[in-house]
């Protein structure tokens, strides 16, 4: 087994020895694979030159604007909000204020009506009390005047009685009385 | 896998000597061309080349194709490992000026990795960075780039630097001299080429070693009877290292053109 | 020792010489390595510095490795 082992190991080594001129051909480069590859090796420079590096740069040249691109929209998104948002709050002040106004005009309003009320009952009943005044003037108007033409006829009586009557003393003390307690009973 | 095990197709685990193929550069070379187009032969390597090559354009057309703004998982790796290598690698270790280079840097790194990950797709099982080729033509194109720019940048004054440097003591300087001219000029290339490919001759090799032979004994059993259980622990390691690999592979990527980076960044920034 | 005898060994000779090359910079990889994690636990901060001069030791470090490798192949 261990010669075995021993054959296989001298596979890399032994043989540069034995024959002489095989080693160094190794570091010496066939004709056709060093043209081989200077050929791909141009071809992969000249392609690496040519359109590798332009490509990568191009590449990043479209990432760069990509990307500025979208900060400009970015911006000019914000930009458009920050407008709406001003419009709104706009409107809302507006909308506020013309709230404000509604309710004030219509508390001048209720006030208006309020006082107006307030004088029309002042009114009516200032008027209530002044015909009730004047009903009650009309009313002893009318009694001073009922009063004394009783008064007239009362006396216009009494002088009849008396002229009728002797006219005694204590006639005439009893009929001055009758006629006071007529007065009275007149009242 | 399978081509592991066809290069391990004469083994025979039940004769004396055994699995020992005549060469180990069978397991690297596949010279016999599987097709030409006049001088130029198609190998297996050669194939897989270009298939690497394509599968990179693949993945860097499919994942960047279009400039979308919010990219698909698969576009967010692609988009990653660029940004890796152009602000990590390129603009990190050369500073601002690197993004002059880093489409040489880039093309590296992802043809590197492709080639690397090769040693571990199933199906395929052979890093074409274990060949010499292409980590040789790469660290060459790394060095003519650094000592150009040295040049270009700092005139001569860029050897002078290197071979006398001022910030050594007197008695010192012609050995520091030395040592920094050999390793810059000879060296560094050499090891760059010599790092990535040697990784990744010996992961094919221990790949090879632990899988096939513990997969050809453990298939086996009836003509070694008890023994063939020694392939047990030899493919279990070996599927430890497999993960291993994985990480080598993308690693080794990265140290390779991390190194070109530093190089060419040490030509433009002379240390003083 | 004959001739052949000492070509027969020549690889076995190519194999010591490059464990012998590998013992300085492994453990030279060892000290870079243990130093940049000592700098990076104590400043977190200066990490990816620390990482990148991390793998650039390492480079400088691993040369006479791959010169070894290098080398047994060439022998």
């Amino acid at each position: 087994m261990l010669t075995l082992l021993a054959n296989s190991l001298v596979l890399a080594q032994e043989v540069p020895a034995a024959e002489e001129p095989e080693g160094i051909d190794l570091l010496i480069p066939q004709t056709s694979e060093l043209i081989a590859g200077i050929l791909a090796f141009a071809i992969i420079f000249f392609f690496v030159w040519k359109w590798v590096l332009p490509a990568v740069n191009r590449t990043l040249e479209a990432r760069r604007e990509a990307i500025t691109g979208q900060v400009t929209e970015a911006e000019k998104t914000r930009e458009e909000a920050e407008k709406l948002l001003a419009d709104y709050r706009k409107q809302i002040a507006d909308a506020r204020s013309e709230a404000n106004a509604i309710v004030d005009d219509a508390k001048a309003t209720a006030e208006g009506v309020k006082s107006d009320i307030v004088a029309k009952a002042q009114a009516e009943a200032q008027g209530i009390t002044r015909k009730a005044r004047e009903e009650a003037a009309a009313e002893m108007e009318r009694a001073t005047a009922s009063v004394r033409s009783e008064i007239g006829s009362l006396s216009v009586e009494l002088a009849q009685k008396a002229t009728a009557g002797a006219m005694d003393a204590s006639a005439h003390r009893a009929l001055v009385e009758q006629f006071l307690e007529e007065l009275d009973g007149m009242r | 896998m399978e081509q592991l095990i066809l290069a391990s197709g004469a083994c025979d685990p039940a004769a004396e000597i055994i699995c020992k193929p005549e060469n180990v550069n069978e397991l690297f070379e596949f010279t016999t061309p599987l097709f030409s187009i006049g001088p130029f032969d198609f190998t297996r390597t050669v194939i897989l080349t270009f298939l690497a090559m394509f599968v990179v354009l693949a993945i860097l057309y499919f994942g960047l194709r279009k400039p979308r703004v919010v990219p698909s998982k698969f576009g967010v790796m692609v988009e990653s490992a660029v940004g890796f290598v152009r602000d990590d690698v390129a603009k990190g270790v050369i500073g601002p000026e690197g993004a002059t280079y880093t489409p040489y840097l880039l093309a590296m790194f992802m043809f590197l990795l492709i080639a690397n990950l090769f040693e571990v797709t199933p199906g395929i099982n052979f890093p074409i960075t274990a060949r010499m080729a292409i980590p040789l033509f790469l660290s060459l194109m790394t060095w003519v780039i650094f000592v150009f720019l040295g040049f270009a940048k700092n005139g001569f004054r860029y050897v002078g630097d290197i071979v006398w440097p001022k910030s050594v003591p007197i008695g010192l300087r012609w050995l520091v001299g030395l040592i920094e001219f050999v390793s810059t000029f000879f060296l560094r290339p050499l090891t760059l080429a010599v790092r990535l490919f040697a990784n990744m001759v010996a992961g094919h090799l221990m790949l090879t070693l632990l899988l096939v032979s513990g997969w050809v004994f453990m298939s086996s059993v009836g003509d070694i009877g008890v023994r063939s259980i020694i392939g047990v622990p030899w493919f279990a390691f070996g599927l430890g290292i497999f993960l291993f690999e994985i990480v080598v592979a993308v690693l080794q990527a990265y140290i390779f053109t991390l190194l070109s980076a530093v190089y060419i960044q040490s030509s433009i920034h002379p240390m003083h | 020792m004959t001739l052949e005898a000492a070509d027969a060994l020549k690889g076995a000779i190519a194999l010591v010489g490059y464990g012998l090359a590998a013992v300085g910079p492994g453990i030279g990889i060892g000290i870079v390595v243990g130093n940049a994690i000592q700098a990076m636990a104590r400043q977190p901060e200066a990490a990816n510095m620390a990482r990148t001069t991390m793998f650039l030791g390492i480079a400088f470090t691993e040369a006479l490795a791959l010169i070894g490798f290098v080398l047994f192949f060439i022998a």
